[in-house]
């Protein structure tokens, strides 16, 4: 592949361990410079796009985690927002609460100046509400801007199945216009 | 979705390009479009919860905060609700611009790459 570069287009770089497709501008050129023929090229294209298709799912399904936690994240800022409003108030917050699947109880919150998070592996760890809200925010900030990163790294793996799929294309018209071309000449040779 | 140009037109690393953006534009606005969906739904249902807190009697509503229903007095909510709608109505605005310019690239970039490959390319949805 590496001594195919004079054909290829500079852009073929590669993002976060995706090597970057590469742009085929001569399609007969392309198959004498790799050695391969019609076939094998159109195969390992091929073998190249379900590659590109696995990546793109394993992108889809982060991103999607993301999109789950970013609202997560914001519901417990509010209910932050909200304790530390009441605080100074002295009245206290009742809210009902699910105990159990479609079981609510009652609670009195009164002048709360902590709140406990949940920090995953079995941790809760008591914050006090501006402690709470900066480490909250931080976690925001997180996952918004690796989900940025993600969009990101997605559009590159489409392009690169884009320019992947446009190549097969071609090869594969390349190969039957070569083949009636072919054709052509023998019936050609024939009538003379 | 696409094909590359099949009778003797040659792809240019532009074409290419070009291809690609119109992929990634169509990909937008699939995304765009649910985008767009999802808040209108939340649109609606904001529109429907203020319709009902001017006809309820109650002085005190449950209102949901996270995963709690917090009493919160009345007017309160209305507030909230207003704010809520403001910045979903707003946010529903910025996206349904977005789509416009991404449709308006979209029959741009159409117009030239069926201008040079005709028949040989699809850019239709199926």
């Amino acid at each position: 592949m590496a001594s195919l570069s004079s054909t290829a287009a500079e852009t073929t770089t590669e993002r976060r361990g995706i090597p970057g497709a590469q742009f085929v501008e001569d399609v007969e050129r392309y198959l004498t410079q790799s050695g391969l023929d019609v076939n094998s090229s159109l195969s390992f294209l091929q073998e190249r796009l379900q590659q590109y298709k696995l990546v793109e799912m394993k992108l889809l399904a982060q991103q999607r985690d993301l999109q789950a936690k970013i609202p997560d994240i914001e519901k417990c800022l509010d209910v932050v927002a909200i304790l530390q409003a009441k605080k100074g108030t002295g009245e206290p917050l009742i809210a009902d609460f699910e105990v159990s699947e479609g079981i609510y109880s009652q609670a009195r919150i009164e002048n709360a100046c902590s709140v406990c998070l949940w920090l995953g592996a079995n941790v809760m760890l008591e914050y006090s509400c501006e402690e709470g809200t900066a480490l909250l925010q931080k976690n925001l900030d997180n996952a918004k801007a690796s989900l940025e990163v993600l969009v990101a790294d997605l559009q590159f793996l489409r392009d690169q199945v884009t320019i992947t799929q446009v190549t097969i294309a071609r090869v594969y018209n390349w190969d039957v216009h070569q083949k009636r071309r072919m054709r052509e000449a023998v019936t050609a040779e024939k009538d003379s | 979705m696409q094909q590359g140009g099949g009778s003797g037109k040659e792809v240019t690393w532009e074409d290419q390009q070009n291809i690609n953006k119109f992929g990634r534009l169509n990909n937008r606005l699939h995304e765009l479009e649910d985008e767009i969906k999802f808040a209108k739904e939340s649109n609606d249902n904001l529109e429907d919860a203020s319709n009902e807190l001017i006809l309820t009697d109650e002085e005190v509503v449950r209102f949901q905060i996270g995963e709690v229903f917090a009493h919160v007095p009345r007017d309160e909510v209305e507030t909230r609700i207003e704010q809520m709608k403001e910045v979903t109505s707003k946010n529903l605005e910025k996206l349904e611009e977005e789509k416009g310019s991404v449709v308006a690239q979209m029959a741009e970039l159409k117009k030239i790459l069926y201008g040079k490959f005709g028949n040989s390319i699809n850019l239709e949805e199926d």
